[in-house]
């Protein structure tokens, strides 16, 4: 997943994400394409994304109370947001992502 | 009371809470998770929810071949029931000593080999397992198995006994059917009904048509004699089908106007576990060997007639000689002479293996010692004609006594003689042979009539239009003989 900034934003801000995963769980594997398709074509670079495998290191889902597998947590801008799922439906996410945000 | 965790959040971050409990929940209650995070004292887990691994294990159930699904540490995760069956051990016992614990030490060390050597392609080997049912033929494939959090390793274990089995009885049929069709008899194989169900091509030229799928009595009409233990062809059908093995019984078979004498054989036709499927008869061409033990048996009746008959006629020469002799050093002579005529006549016999004698071939053979280019003359005419054992013997006598007597007072005795033997169709199947002597010395009677005479007159009357008479002309001796052709 690729890192990526830009001040020429619709968010007028950074987005920070973060994606956690279980290992190739197929819901995984599908949020990871999912995001990366949405981040491409929707977010117009203003993103940073990080993907942690729970799999690899169960304790980082403490940081932000994880339960259900996949979870996007949209960390900035705050409020924090969390989207439970695979990510299949664009505009949810979108909702979600700019929900709490000052347009 | 409070938890501990909640005490110093506010209310707003109490609500955000709970709206994320509720919404966790209602994501896994609609399948949109497929992990969960357990969280323990020091130690998280994640563990995956039904879907993925419930599938494998659901299609692992739904084979009826052994599949076993191993973790990437090799430690079993799943077997599936017909594995279980098959290595008669449980899921759970697999799971707490291992899958090649399940095995003989030496098909343990190749399931390990198999699973060692797998690099993400399907590879396959083969084994031999002691079971209480008995040596069970498996074959083990191994493949990657994708499992929610890394891959793993998925061993069928298929039983192919049975296809062995079946492919061993498939090649033995085919085995059968070469030997069958290379046989030089008749091979017919018959089901248990008796119906015909295969037959070689010496079968098919027996019969002269297609016998497949008819009764074998009809499509092979055989006749037993009166003393065989069986009657009818479905009697041999019936017997072999039961279990018993008939071997060599004579038969006859009539088709199209040709008789064929077979040797016929019949065995039950014993398929796996001792069942009887039907019976393989075959069927020996014996015409040609019959035909020879016929004409031997007919060979030995006429050598002991011969016999019988040779040795009343010798019984008689030596009567008649004796009876005729001046001395003892003239009847030796005399029956010397006579039995060596004999001798001369069967050695023609023996020659035509007793089928009959030609005329002149017995005339040559008693005359030739007697004629040369300076003289007596011999002059054969209309001889070539066969006659029966029996006549030729009578006539070779006749002939004996004739060359006898030229030789001692007749054509024989001098250079200028000649002697005339000429043959003639007498009609009503006779034959008629003059024996004329010329240019020898004058004849006179005998004054008494000995053995030769007597001979000459009476060996040829058989009661058959047959018979000799003897002119003692002075020009020379004449004797006219009539005698039965074959």
């Amino acid at each position: 997943m690729q890192d990526n900034a830009s001040n020429d934003t619709p968010m007028h801000s950074m987005v920070e994400l973060t994606l956690y995963v279980a290992g190739q769980t197929p819901k995984s594997v599908a949020a990871i394409r999912n995001l990366e398709r949405i981040c491409a074509d929707r977010l117009d670079g203003a993103y940073q994304v990080k993907v942690v495998d729970l799999k690899e290191n169960p304790r980082l889902a403490r940081e932000h109370n994880i339960v259900a597998i996949p979870t996007l947590v949209r960390k900035l801008p705050a409020p924090i947001q969390k989207i439970i799922g695979d990510l299949s439906d664009t505009e949810k996410v979108l909702v979600h992502l700019r929900m709490g945000v000052a347009g | 009371m409070i938890d501990e965790r909640y005490r110093d959040l506010s209310v707003e971050d109490l609500r955000q809470r709970l709206f994320e409990a509720e919404e966790t929940l209602r994501a896994i209650r609609d399948g949109e998770a497929d992990a969960v995070v357990m969280r323990g004292g020091s130690d998280d887990r994640v563990h995956a929810l039904g879907g993925e691994d419930e599938s494998y294990r659901v299609i692992m159930e739904a084979m009826d071949i052994g599949a076993v699904a191993l973790d990437a540490r090799n430690a079993v995760v799943y077997a599936n029931s017909a594995m279980c069956d098959l290595l008669d051990c449980s899921f759970e016992q697999m799971q707490q000593t291992g899958l090649t614990s399940c095995f003989a030490p030496e098909v343990a060390e190749l399931v390990q080999t198999i699973i060692d050597q797998h690099d993400g392609q399907r590879h396959t080997g083969q084994f031999a397992q002691a079971m209480p049912m008995g040596t069970r033929h498996i074959i083990v494939a191994v493949g990657p198995l994708p499992l929610a959090f890394g891959t793993g390793l998925v061993l069928t274990f298929t039983d192919v006994t049975a296809r062995l089995a079946a492919e061993r009885a498939s090649e033995s049929a085919r085995i059968a059917r070469a030997v069958i069709s290379s046989a030089n008899e008749a091979v017919v194989v018959c089901d248990v009904h008796g119906k015909v169900v295969n037959a070689n091509a010496t079968a098919i030229e027996l019969t002269g048509g297609d016998p497949l799928h008819r009764a074998f009595e009809e499509a092979y009409p055989l006749s037993f004699s009166v003393s065989s233990p069986i009657i009818h062809a479905e009697d041999l059908v019936t017997m072999a089908v039961e279990g018993n093995s008939i071997q060599g019984l004579e038969a006859k078979s009539a088709r199209g106007g040709t008789c064929k004498d077979l040797l016929v054989s019949a065995a039950p036709l014993r398929l796996a576990a001792h069942q009887i499927g039907g019976c393989v008869i075959t069927l020996v061409d014996n015409t040609d060997r019959k035909a020879i033990e016929n004409h031997q048996s007919l060979l030995l009746r006429e050598l002991d007639h011969r016999v019988k008959n040779t040795l009343a006629m010798v019984m008689s020469i030596a009567s008649r000689t004796s009876a005729s002799a001046a001395d003892l050093p003239d009847f030796r002579s005399r029956f010397n002479s006579r039995l060596q005529a004999l001798a001369a006549t069967h050695i023609l016999l023996a020659e035509s293996e007793w089928s009959g004698l030609m005329l002149s071939s017995v005339v040559n053979r008693e005359l030739a010692p007697y004629t040369t280019s300076a003289g007596p003359k011999l002059v054969v005419e209309g001889l070539d004609r066969k006659v029966s054992s029996d006549i030729g013997i009578a006539f070779a006598l006749v002939v004996h006594e004739l060359t006898t007597n030229a030789v001692k007072y007749g054509a024989l005795s001098q250079e200028s003689g000649v002697i005339t033997i000429a043959g003639e169709d007498a009609g009503n199947g006779m034959v008629k042979v003059r024996w004329i002597e010329s240019g020898g010395p004058a004849v006179e009677p005998p004054t008494r009539s000995g053995f030769g005479q007597t001979l000459i007159s009476r060996s040829l009357s058989r009661g058959n239009g047959g018979g000799a008479t003897v002119d003692f002309a002075p020009s020379g001796l004449v004797c006219e003989m009539r005698l039965p052709l074959r």
